[in-house]
């Protein structure tokens, strides 16, 4: 996938005597999902390297022939979470009180081992489980027994992780 | 919302189907159309469309309409079409096949039937193309079995309209004499674009997935995957070439035979990915399944050779009958019936199980199934079907009628295995169901809300 970069050149900014921080946070701010950020300005502006780093963005800087300097912020890619609508802030979870190591079990034994151990937990407790794939027949199951989840597949794409916090009552249907 | 739920029209699709694949199999073994009368004659027309359009479309519609989701993991587009597009598939194949025993003397013809079957046909398969797109689409980033299902949705929309524009000329509806030379002309490519171009392109694309999954192997696109994909593309921008060459009055003979090399090629480089999938397996106990899926396969790369082998002894006229038999019977219905074996038994454990899992004892998918039994329906299969080409090679009529009758007794047979599942009738005694609950459900949907 080719990256596609915004282009912001703060050199007439600084020349102005101006400052360009917030020019360069708001164009931050609009950029698209996926989109990076192409940085022209008279000095390697190190404190942004910070600010961008923890707003997810890894930077590469390349000298221009003028003495100024191209700096391309590139967003580090993320895997996308995908959480069920019932789901309500997921990082005030408790830490898991079962982990499943379920990928080496075939479709759909995970999903029967899953939301058999939900059966067993009371109501706020979560479950951390791994899968070799996306449960996308689970999905539904969990939330209309009143579970909330919450998953991604790792970083190259082999096991699938998924959250699953146990509901009060379940929404039988 | 992520996620895939049952389709809950699918298995009507599925029934639908396997009557029609009954009924053209039994007016086979009757004597009615190919072989007993020339290809070309109305009613060979008439047992080709029942195949094509009455069982293998609707198979495909209907398994599309369940995995399509599974694939794009998210909920279908316009899910409240699957039955107008089923019904409207049935009306318009009905006026279609009774305008061609209209043709064929059988029944009174009127000249609207044909063009009005072909209207319905192609509004059903658009809608279905709608649905499938429409899901696929904003499901970035594409995966390889997303990329050929997109893929094959192009052929179909141009099966169906050549087909339409067919209908014109056929019912007597107009003279021009364009539209006779295209029909006189390009049968065979519109033959190619729902066979090939459709239903090949989407089950090669599916079953990346579907083997991968069932075999425990892992989904790597493969450079040889995407090479298949451009070659079937490459196949189909150049029957379409030829379609429109014919349709200008200046039929070319090249087009075709190129397409099906090309296409064939791509058949290889696709055995080879089947290959790597099931050689990385981590699951070493092969199903009945995925053994009857390999062994369509095989029949597919067959249907190649002899398409090769027929251009080398320069017998091509000869042997085009054989070969398409083998794809349309051997490949794409043994690969149909295989996977139907599965996902049958999968949907009903999901449908009758689902809401009780982890809740009760329940029965493995693989125990809703007798796969001995199973097994011996689908040897009788395979080993009719490849009697029946050698038949048809070796021209022999009467006897490719009475095997046709030993596959007719195997796909009846299976039907009623998938019957049987679906009564979870095999199921282990401590996980039975209360009585009458499978059995008020055999192939239309619960109304309870859990499907969509």
């Amino acid at each position: 996938m080719t990256q596609e970069f915004k282009e912001l050149d703060v050199r007439p900014i600084l020349r102005n005597g101006g400052e360009p921080f917030e020019a360069i946070m708001t164009a931050v701010g609009a950029l698209q999902p996926g989109q990076g950020l192409k940085l022209f300005a008279p000095f390697k502006p190190q404190p942004l390297y910070r600010v961008m780093d923890a707003k997810g963005f890894d930077h590469d800087v390349v000298e221009l022939d003028g003495g100024d300097f191209e700096v391309r912020f590139t967003p580090r890619l993320e895997e996308a979470v995908a959480l069920s609508e019932n789901a309500v802030s997921p990082e005030l979870w408790a830490e898991p009180s079962v982990e499943l190591d379920l990928s080496d079990l075939d479709p759909p034994e995970p999903m029967q081992r899953i939301l058999a151990e939900a059966e067993t937990l009371g109501a706020g407790e979560v479950i951390f489980a791994v899968l070799a794939r996306e449960p996308v027949f689970l999905f539904p199951e969990l939330t209309r027994r009143g579970h909330q989840w919450v998953g991604n597949f790792d970083r190259d794409g082999s096991a699938y992780r998924i959250m699953i916090r146990v509901g009060t009552g379940a929404v039988n249907a | 919302m992520p996620g895939a739920t049952l389709s809950r029209w699918t298995m009507s699709y599925f029934a639908a189907a396997l009557i029609c694949l009954i009924a053209g199999l039994a007016m086979t073994a009757s004597g009615f159309g190919y072989p007993s009368v020339p290809m070309n004659d109305p009613a060979s027309l008439v047992v080709v469309h029942l195949i094509a359009i009455g069982w293998l479309a609707q198979l495909f519609a209907g398994s599309l309409l369940q995995f399509v989701p599974v694939i794009a993991s998210r909920q279908l587009r316009s899910p409240h079409l699957a039955l107008p597009i089923l019904l409207s598939a049935m009306a318009g194949l009905l006026l279609l096949l009774t305008g061609f025993m209209g043709l064929a003397d059988v029944a009174p013809l009127w000249t609207w039937m044909l063009p009005a079957g072909g209207i319905l046909l192609t509004c059903s398969f658009t809608s279905l193309c709608w649905t499938v797109v429409g899901t696929l689409l904003p499901a970035r980033p594409y995966t390889l079995p997303a990329k050929f299902v997109i893929l094959g949705c192009l052929p179909l929309i141009g099966a169906a309209l050549v087909g339409l524009l067919f209908t014109l000329p056929l019912s007597g509806l107009t003279g021009d004499p364009y539209l006779i030379d295209l029909v006189l002309a390009a049968g065979p490519s519109h033959a190619y674009l729902g066979l090939v171009g459709w239903m090949t392109i989407t089950a090669i694309g599916v079953s990346y997935r579907l083997l991968a999954m069932f075999l425990l192997s892992p989904e790597k696109t493969r450079r040889t995957s995407r090479t298949v994909g451009w070659l079937m593309a490459g196949a189909l921008a150049v029957v379409i070439c030829g379609i429109v060459l014919d349709g200008t009055g200046s039929p070319a003979g090249w087009p075709l035979p190129a397409a099906i090399a090309a296409a064939g090629l791509a058949v290889l480089l696709y055995a080879l990915d089947i290959r790597w999938i099931y050689r990385e397996r981590k699951r070493k106990a092969v199903e009945l399944n995925v053994i009857a899926s390999l062994v369509a396969v095989g029949m597919l790369v067959a249907c190649f050779v002899l398409f090769a082998a027929s251009i080398l002894i320069g017998n091509l006229a000869g042997m085009v009958m054989p070969v398409a038999y083998l794809f349309v019977f051997g490949w794409l219905t043994g690969l149909g019936l295989g996977q139907l074996y599965k996902i049958v038994a999968f949907m009903t454990w999901l449908e009758f199980y689902g809401p009780v899992l982890g809740r009760m004892a329940v029965p493995r998918v693989q125990e809703l199934v007798n796969e001995r039994r199973g097994a011996i329906w689908f040897s009788l299969y395979f080993g009719a079907t490849a009697a029946a080409t050698v038949a048809l090679i070796l021209d022999m009529p009467d006897m490719f009628r009475w095997i046709t009758i030993a596959q007719l007794a195997a796909v009846g047979a299976l039907v009623f295995e998938f019957v049987q599942t679906r009564r979870l009738a095999m199921a282990p005694a401590a996980t039975r169901l209360p009585a009458g609950i499978a059995a008020r459900r055999l192939f239309l949907p619960s109304f309870n809300g859990r499907s969509s």
